[in-house]
This record gives structure tokens, sequence and C-alpha cells, in this order.
């Protein structure tokens, strides 16, 4: 079958710069005295000072694993501020929030998502909050949903927070976590007292607008016993010739009984690597479930983690990955089954094209004492041409002997005979192959909330554009 | 006692994972290697180039080690019937570095026989790597039988030119530590490349495999099934890499492993690998992980076989399956020796005269 040149993509939804009138941007690289301005700037207690700069000498003193997959060579901390505070208070009314800002997240539909379909909306840009809001209906309930820094300040709250920030996502866990550690700024913290479901879900969203920038912000979800929460995050930025750098970190303890379920629509720049660390522990009869769709970055290493810990405990994570031109995505996830009767259940798709590499990388552990633990792993990769790249990289580690694993991956391409179906039925060849690919993901899209499935598919229109391979 | 040194990376496949998982590579220990053979016995230089699975590393020291290199060469358009040997016997430690040519249209067969008398502490190793050349076909059949406490390091590499049909059965029996490693280099268009692999793994024995099939040819075919059994106490990883390289168009890699799950503190560990450059082809994993189902169990129950029973006759399947490919004598002998103590000499002779075996009572 022909083949055409594959266009540019156009992703002038999220591709627009505002100006950074009146931010404070540290210096870039890092130093002792940068991370202690953080912390001073944050009025943080004395601890997590000491923890911040324990964690900066861990990060000086780990190397990056030699054997690993996608290159970071490009990214020089030095020059990286991991610091921009935007010109704004942080406030929980939109008209509060500066107009340049303000302009930034109608745009995305943030705002309007809120007012929609959300029952609490923080939204970062660069290195702060600059709105945080929750219902009052939800709040009554006790729901606490506000940021870590605020925490921190209240005499109620700062204990909890003492207690299990960096606790599940210890700083050593590898070069960027360390990273992360010293220099987090902007944050979530979401608390759902027992017994207590959100009827809607809670969202952060995060924009990075600065150049040559990085964005630390740090998420810590506690779900007590029966509670249940869907909790969204978001996140784009405007590309730049430079490298920008998201190294986050999620944790969520989900307690006996609880249900939480965390989706995640990434579409940062295409200058962007986005080194994020994910990890979730389980509970007794408790239910973990992420969604996932990557379709921006330059270089991505994204693993969420869940370690089900209680007896008849189960995850599900749900995927999709979209490399194009410039991208390689390593992405996946990794599964810890410690309790009995546990279930994990894997699903992804990637889809490369353009040149764009995809890895799909996972493990899933069985402990010795995860008596009758299931484990199924599907990956499916859909290459659209011949420049472009797909593995899949699953490995299984299992030590009980009543455990039961079932793993599958395909690799392959959309068959001329497919298309050439549609096209004889009136599609054009792009039309065609978009439809393919569509459907591809439509096991996955039908998982996210309706606006971000609605987001994704756009997304997917947008990459497919031109993309008659 | 001979100075050791520790061979820190074999079997490392191509795309690698995690390394707290430590399922990269493995390590053995080994003699520091005593220069033998003198150049004239060292195998023509083209060798060097293929890839064995088990690494450079590896490779080095078997290569340092073995007393002298044999070359066997089939000539074109010959069908070789008598099997090329290569036997190990672990007690002696041998360590056989073997080069095969398979000419244009010729035909042959390799046996590796790898087996053990005596209980003792010793290693042995075996490199084998072919050529083969255009329309040619190569079957090669590895059986890996020590036991006890002897410790082996097999490592094969296959490199096959245009319309060569490749076939592999390999049978890892027993050893206290066995690291395999099989690399086939599908370098010529239409090639084909079928890997049969069964094992068992017992008591403390620990077999590490690492399989690299590298599709550069157009259309070229690879078929890997890899299935086995793990009882108390044993470690088994299993590596297995598809490669399409960019330019294999047209070219189907599949691969499969099942693995029986039959004994406490067992450790498998499993990475299944498709690498993929190209996109006109096709890639499948699939890979099962379990115990012996509570239906098979009802099933077999219900003829009066226990659970015990049930997992004595997955075992001698696999004994017995290795007894029927077995071409000759040598291997035969490998697999019924071994067979007698896993399975008692009733059952290992009940085996042979069920199978019918006849070259093996010539031994």
């Amino acid at each position: 079958m022909a083949r055409t040149q594959v266009q540019d993509i156009n992703q002038s939804l999220y591709d627009f710069v505002m100006p950074e009138v009146g931010a404070e941007r540290y210096a870039d690289g890092l130093t002792p005295d940068i991370v202690r301005a953080i912390s001073k700037k944050k009025h943080e207690p004395a601890w997590m000072l000491e923890m911040r700069l324990q964690a900066l000498e861990l990060y000086q003193s780990m190397e990056m694993a030699p054997n690993w997959g996608a290159s970071i060579e490009g990214l020089n901390m030095d020059h990286i501020s991991t610091y921009v505070a935007p010109n704004a208070k942080r406030t929980n009314s939109w008209d509060d929030v500066p107009d340049e800002i303000k302009e930034t997240f109608e745009r995305l539909g943030i705002p309007e998502a809120e007012r929609e379909t959300l029952a609490g909306v923080g939204a970062q840009y660069d290195s702060e909050i600059v709105y945080h809001n929750m219902r009052e209906s939800v709040a009554d309930q006790g729901v606490i949903y506000t940021t870590i820094e605020d925490a921190l300040t209240d005499p109620e709250l700062e204990p909890i927070v003492h207690k299990y920030f960096g606790k599940l996502l210890p700083m050593i866990e590898h070069k960027f976590s360390a990273l992360h550690y010293a220099v987090w700024s902007g944050s979530s913290f979401v608390y759902v007292p027992a017994g207590v479901t959100l009827p809607f879900p809670l969202q952060s969203y995060f924009r990075l607008n600065a150049q040559g920038a990085g964005q630390f912000e740090h998420t810590l979800i506690i779900v007590e016993e029966g509670g249940n929460l869907h909790f969204i995050e978001g996140c784009s930025a405007p590309k730049y010739n430079v490298a920008n750098l998201h190294a986050g970190a999620v944790e969520i303890f989900v307690g006996d009984g609880a249900h939480m379920r965390y989706s995640t629509i990434e579409n940062w720049s295409k200058n962007m690597f986005n080194l994020n660390t994910k990890r979730s522990t389980v509970g007794k009869d408790a239910h973990m479930e992420w969604v996932s769709g990557s379709f921006g970055s330059h270089v991505s290493y994204l693993y969420p983690s869940t370690i089900l810990a209680g007896d008849n405990s189960d995850c599900e994570f749900t995927g999709i990955t979209f490399a194009g031109a410039t991208q390689d995505l390593d992405t996946g996830c990794k599964v810890t089954m410690n309790g009995k009767n546990t279930n994990a259940s894997i699903n992804t798709k990637s889809i490369s094209k353009d040149g764009g590499i995809n890895t799909f990388r996972s493990s899933v552990i069985i402990g010795p004492h995860a008596e009758n633990a299931r484990a199924s792993v599907s990956c499916q990769s859909l290459m659209l041409d011949d420049m472009s790249r797909s593995d899949t990289i699953p490995a299984m580690d299992v030590r009980c002997a009543s455990a039961s694993v079932g793993h599958e991956a395909t690799i392959g391409r959309i068959s001329d005979d497919t298309v050439f179906y549609l096209m004889s039925r009136g599609c054009s060849e792009g039309e065609a192959r978009t439809m393919v690919v569509n459907g591809f993901a439509n096991p996955i899209s039908k998982e996210l909330p309706m606006e971000y499935a609605v987001e994704m598919n756009n997304l997917i229109k947008l990459e497919m554009e031109g993309a008659i391979g | 006692m001979a100075d050791t040194m520790k061979l820190s990376h074999i079997n490392t496949p191509p795309a690698q994972t995690w390394n707290y998982l430590h399922i990269n590579d493995v390590s053995f220990d080994v003699p520091v290697a005593e220069e033998h053979g003198a150049a004239f016995n060292r195998l023509p230089r083209i060798f060097d180039g293929i890839e064995c699975g088990l690494g450079d590393e590896a490779c080095g020291w078997i290569v340092a080690s073995s007393a002298e290199a044999r070359y066997i060469e089939v000539p074109a358009h010959t069908r070789r019937d008598e099997p090329i040997v290569i036997d190990i016997v672990a007690e002696n430690g041998t360590v056989a570095d073997t080069g095969v040519c398979v000419r244009e249209g010729a035909e042959a067969t390799i046996v590796v026989a790898v087996s053990a008398t005596l209980a003792r502490d010793a290693l042995s190793a075996a490199l084998t790597r072919v050529l083969v050349e255009r329309n040619a076909v190569l079957h090669v059949v590895e059986i890996v039988a020590a036991g006890g406490a002897y410790r082996h390091i097999e490592g094969l590499g296959i490199d096959a030119a245009a319309g060569a049909r490749v076939d592999v059965s390999q049978y890892f029996l027993g050893g206290a530590r066995v690291a395999a490693g099989m690399a086939a280099n599908l370098a010529g268009d239409g090639a084909t490349f079928e890997l049969a692999c069964r094992y068992l793994v017992g008591a403390g024995e620990l077999l590490d495999i690492n399989h690299v099939v590298r599709a550069r040819g157009r259309d070229t075919r690879e078929d890997m099934i890899v299935s086995g059994m793990l009882s108390d106490g044993a470690s088994k990883t299993l590596r297995e890499t598809i490669d399409l390289i960019h330019g294999a168009k047209g070219s189907q890699g599949n691969e499969a492993e099942t693995v029986l799950l039959a004994g406490e503190n067992i450790r498998n560990k499993t990475l299944p690998v498709i690498l993929c450059d190209e996109d006109d082809v096709a890639g499948n994993h699939g890979a099962t992980i379990g115990a012996i189902s509570p239906e098979q169990l009802a099933y077999l129950s219900d003829r009066g076989l226990g659970p015990d029973e049930a997992a004595a006759l997955f075992m001698r399947s696999i004994f017995d399956d290795a007894l029927i490919h077995a071409p000759e004598p040598v291997s035969a002998a490998a697999v019924a020796l071994r067979a007698e103590t896993v399975l008692g000499a009733e059952v290992s002779r009940d085996s042979l005269e069920t199978l019918d075996i006849d070259f093996f009572k010539e031994v």
C-alpha cells in the first residue's frame, strides 16, 4: 500500500505559553542553599528540612543504573530551575487567580469540569498550587483536600503528614525520588475518613509553564477503611527547545475494604523528561485501580506500583501509551502481591508512530505467603510505521506454589486488509487508520471519566493527523 | 586447589529490567582458565561472531578452558545420518568447545548430552556454535541430566542463512546449578527456527535459561515453546527474547511458556521479551504459571491418583518425552540414568519398555 510523509502534530490545545510576569525563579542547578530556601519559603517544620537535605545528599551520591532503557542524556540538572513560583497567592476562587493563569486553566477546561463533574480541584502552576477548592458537601463529610504545605502548618494535620509522608515511597527508591524529596513543591493532600464515599472525583491539574524548569509535586492520599475515592491527575506543558523535568511522587494508602481509583492523563510537552514515581499500598478486602493515558513527554519513566498487602485485596492497571516523533516512553507498572487470595489484572496498550519508541515494562512479584494469588498481564502494541519501535519487557517472579499467573503480549501492525475493507466502504485511508486506532484504544478510554475519554480520543485524533502510514 | 573467579554476568538478555529483581543475569564461580590449546586447536575465527546467549564473559571462559576445540563440517548437499555427539561426563569436569558448519543444502543432527554417574561436586561446560548455510537443515538435541551437586554451563549459538531450517530440543533434567544460553541469528530470508524446551527443577536446584532469537532476514519464522515443572525448593529463571530487527519484514515470532509449580519454597522467574523495530511483523508471547488445577486433580483423583502421584505423572512425562527425542544411545543413557535417580528404577525401566527404546538396550 502506498505511504505518504507523516506530518507534524497539532498540539495547539496544550502548546501555548504565558509570560512569566513577576514569577520568582530560583537559580538553575541544585545546592543545599536552594533546598533551604524552598523549605524556608514554605515555613516547614524542622523534620521536613532535614529530610530534604538528606535527600539532596542521597541524590548527589546515587548513580543511575547503566543498563536502563531510554536515555536521559539531554537532562542536565545544572540547567534546570527547581523552583519557579508564579506571582499568585493560593486561593479558592477563580476570580482571584491572575488573568493569564486563569486563562491557561480555562483553555484546559478545568473550571468548567469543576462546575460540572468534580467534587474538588487543585490547580498547580509551575511550582505552586494557585487554586484549591472543594465542595462544601464533601468537606462536611470530613474529607480533607488541601495541600501538604497547608497541612504542615495545621497542628491537627501535621502529625498525619509526618506519619505518612515519604513512608511508602522512600527517597532511596532511585536517584530521581531522592531529587524529588530534596526539592518537592506543590502538592495534594487527601484524607477520606472511614466509610465515606465521594460522589464525584477530585482532580489535581499540573501545568508547567516555565522554560527550563522542574515540577516536583507530591500527592499524598489516605483512604480510610471502607472509603471510596476517585482521584484524577492531569498534566500538560508548552513545548520549549530546552529540557524540562517532571519528577513528582504519589503515595496512596488504601485502608481495609476501601476503594481507590487513580486516573491520569499525561500530556506533557515533547521536551519534558517525565520521571515520575507512584505507589499504593492496599489493605484487606480493598481495591486499587490505576487508569493511565500517556501521550506526552520526550522521555518517560513511569511505572505505578501497587502493594497488595491485605488478604483478598485486588488491583487493576489499565494503561495506554502513544509515542510519536522524538518520544521514548518507558512505561508500565509493578505489582507486589503479599496477601492471600489477592488478584491483579494488568491491561495495557501502546501505539508507536513517526519513529516513536514505546517500552512496556512490568513486574509481578508473588510473595511466598500469597496463597491463591491470581495475576493476569495483557500487553498489546500497535506499530503504525517502520520507523517506530515497540518493546515489551514483562518480568514475573512467583514464590508461592498455589499462585497462578497468566501473561500474553502481542505486537503487530494494522493489516492492509482492514484498511482496504474500510476504504471500500467510503473511508479515506487516514480515517480508516484513525478508526482502527480508536477501536484499539477504546477498552482503555471507556475506563476514563467521560470528559477525559473525549480528551483522549481528541489526542489520538491529533496524533493521527497526517499519519497515512 | 585451583584458583577461582566469578563470572558475574552470565545469560544477560538483550533488554534488561529492574536490577532489584535479580533477573538480569546469573553468576558462577569457576576455576581460573588455564590456557590449554595451541592456536591450531582453536575454531576458525568466523565462529567468534556467533552469539550464544551466555554472554562474552562465559563464552570466553569456556573457549579458554577447553582442552581443545572440535570443528566438524558437513559437506554441501549431503545428509549426515550419524549425529554429532558432544558427550559431557559431568564428574570429569569436561569443558567442550565445538564448531559445526552445515554447508549449503546439507542436513545434520547435533547431540549434547550431559550426564553423571557419581555424586560429586564438579563443573562442566559445553559451547556449541553452528553455522547453518543456505537451505541447510539442522537438528539439535541438548540433554542436561547431571543432578546431584553438579554445575553446568551450556551454550548454543546458531547462525542461519537464507532458507535454513533449525529445530532445537532442550531437556534440563537436573543439576545443582545450570546456566543455559541459546541464541539463534536468523540472518537469511525465510530462515525458520523452532525450539522445544522442557525442564524439571528439583529440590535445591537452580536452572537459569536465556533464549535469544534475532530475526534479521525477511519472512523468518521463530517458534519457541518452553514448559517445565518446579518441585520443592527449586529455582528457575527463564529469559526469552524475540528480537525483530529493522528490515525483518514479514517475520513472525511466537514464544510460550507453561510452568507447573509443584512444591513449597519454589522460585520461578520469567522474563519474556519482544523487541520490535519493524512494523510488518508479528510477535506474540503467552505464559501460564500455576499449580495443577483442581479440575485436573479431580479428574486424576477419579482414576485413583492422588496429588503426589499426579505430580509424578507430570514428571515422568518429561523424561518420556526426552527419551523419545534422544536420537542415539549416549543421550538416551543420560536420560535413563537420571530418570532412575528421580523416578526410581522400576518406573525408569517401565518407561524404556513402554517406549521400546531399541538402541538403549545395546548400551
